[in-house]
């Protein structure tokens, strides 16, 4: 019997923290599949959570495909999460925002949760390190999250990039339960009228390469995201590169979210990832998207208290200046509705959106501009 | 800068806290939302100049 030893090896290495990390492969796998929770990375990133926890994988280790992918897609170079900003850029239509620009400072508002969550991960006893890292799940950006938690060499990588997709999936539930936390019945059913300004093409072209210029003058450190999501928005609207914008669109982007989820597994090995401080880095994360929201909506409110009647926001404009494109300008849009049935605000949280688009990579690139400061 | 007087040391839920970490994690909300607002108001000023420079243009 002892000769069919070999049979039992891989069976006799299972240990019960692997066990968790099957079931959790399994339920983002589910989310994926059933709940059609952003099942572009929630499904490779179940299936690499189990692949890395069997026993002696082979996907682990000098010659495993999952650690090499790691090594050298994200950990030396970042080049996976920064060339799907190339994909993302391309898809963007900064339109909405350029004809309606005071959307822009809610990009900036409702990135308050990623400071907010900072601190109260430092109060519970993270590490300021980790305690960035975790804040930046609210830039409601995974590719962001990814990218800062891997400069700053954070213990719980694993854990904030699966935060960052799970709760981006959830923003239709997040959003709405935050706003009417802090508005009143009578505020969300300001009517906005949408009154856009003409944008030129000249504009639209300018408006990439100077926004590279001006994060790239005040925060060098996020001149990486911001550049690559702007030379694919470049590509998109230049006019004369359709072929390529739409292979950033489409092939690029397919082909490393493909990649990005299943290597992010390589976080989600059971020796990194089952502990009790990962379930409180995922409640920072959910603390995190509730307060962006927040910080957008009492900034909308604050504005308010300056801006003449008929030119007022509606507050829950404000919260659409999170990353999660376009998840959070449709909740608006039917919050509104829901309100006032003929209150349409989706043009307005789409200019937010967008602007929260460029917000979350600037306050990645800031953080890590200020990391070289506060933790040296 | 020593923020030590904003909190004294203590044992948190998930590790020790350190007080002047807590002044620090402060300060980078101070610091992070100010430079957000700073790159937000830039590119602001410059879609409305954009936009008022090339209006007739195209």
């Amino acid at each position: 019997m002892s000769q069919f030893d070999f049979l039992l090896h891989g069976v006799s290495g299972v240990t019960p923290q692997m066990a968790v990390m099957w079931a959790v492969g399994g339920l983002l796998i589910w989310l994926a599949v059933k709940k059609d929770f952003e099942p572009s990375l929630l499904l490779p990133m179940g299936f690499g959570a189990i692949l890395v926890n069997l026993p002696y994988t082979g996907v682990l280790g000098d010659n495993g495909i999952i650690e090499w992918l790691f090594n050298k897609g994200i950990a030396s170079s970042e080049a996976m999460p920064l060339l799907l900003f190339v994909g993302i850029g391309a898809m963007i239509d900064f339109g909405p925002l350029l004809s309606n620009p005071r959307m822009i400072l809610f990009g900036a508002a409702a990135q308050f949760g990623i400071f907010f969550t900072i601190s109260a991960a430092v109060l519970l006893g993270f590490p300021l390190r980790d305690a960035m890292s975790i804040g930046v799940i609210g830039a409601a950006d995974g590719p962001t999250s990814i990218l800062v938690s891997q400069v700053l060499d954070s213990a719980y990588k694993g854990a904030v990039a699966v935060a960052a997709y799970s709760y981006m999936a959830l923003v239709p539930l997040i959003q709405p339960f935050a706003i009417r936390l802090v508005t009143t019945k009578k505020e969300r059913s300001i009517r906005m009228p949408y009154q856009p300004d003409s944008v030129s093409k000249t504009t639209k072209i300018l408006f990439p390469i100077i926004v590279t210029m001006i994060a790239g003058l005040i925060a060098p450190d996020s001149v990486a995201l911001v550049g690559l999501l702007m030379f694919g928005n470049l590509i998109r609207e230049c006019g004369r590169l359709e072929s390529l914008s739409k292979a950033a669109q489409g092939p690029l982007a397919n082909l490393i979210t493909i990649f990005l989820g299943i290597t992010i597994a390589f976080q989600m090995r059971a020796d990194v990832f089952v502990r009790w401080n990962t379930l409180a880095v995922m409640a920072l994360g959910l603390v995190a998207f509730v307060f962006d929201s927040v910080g957008g909506v009492l900034f909308a409110k604050l504005l308010n208290l300056f801006l003449p009647e008929g030119r007022k926001f509606n507050p829950m404009v404000g919260a659409a200046g999170i990353s999660a494109f376009p998840m959070s300008a449709r909740v608006i849009q039917k919050m509104g509705l829901k309100e006032d049935n003929q209150n349409h605000l989706l043009m307005h949280a789409i200019g937010a959106n967008v602007a929260g688009q460029i917000g979350s990579v600037v306050a990645g690139g800031i953080i890590l501009s200020l990391a070289s400061n506060f933790l040296a | 800068m020593n923020y030590g007087f904003l909190l004294s040391d203590y044992q948190g839920p998930v590790g020790p806290v350190n007080g002047a970490d807590v002044g620090r994690s402060l300060e980078l909300m101070g610091k992070g939302m100010a430079g957000i607002f700073v790159v937000m108001l830039l590119i602001f000023l410059v879609i409305v100049a954009l936009n008022r420079w090339t209006k007739n243009k195209d």
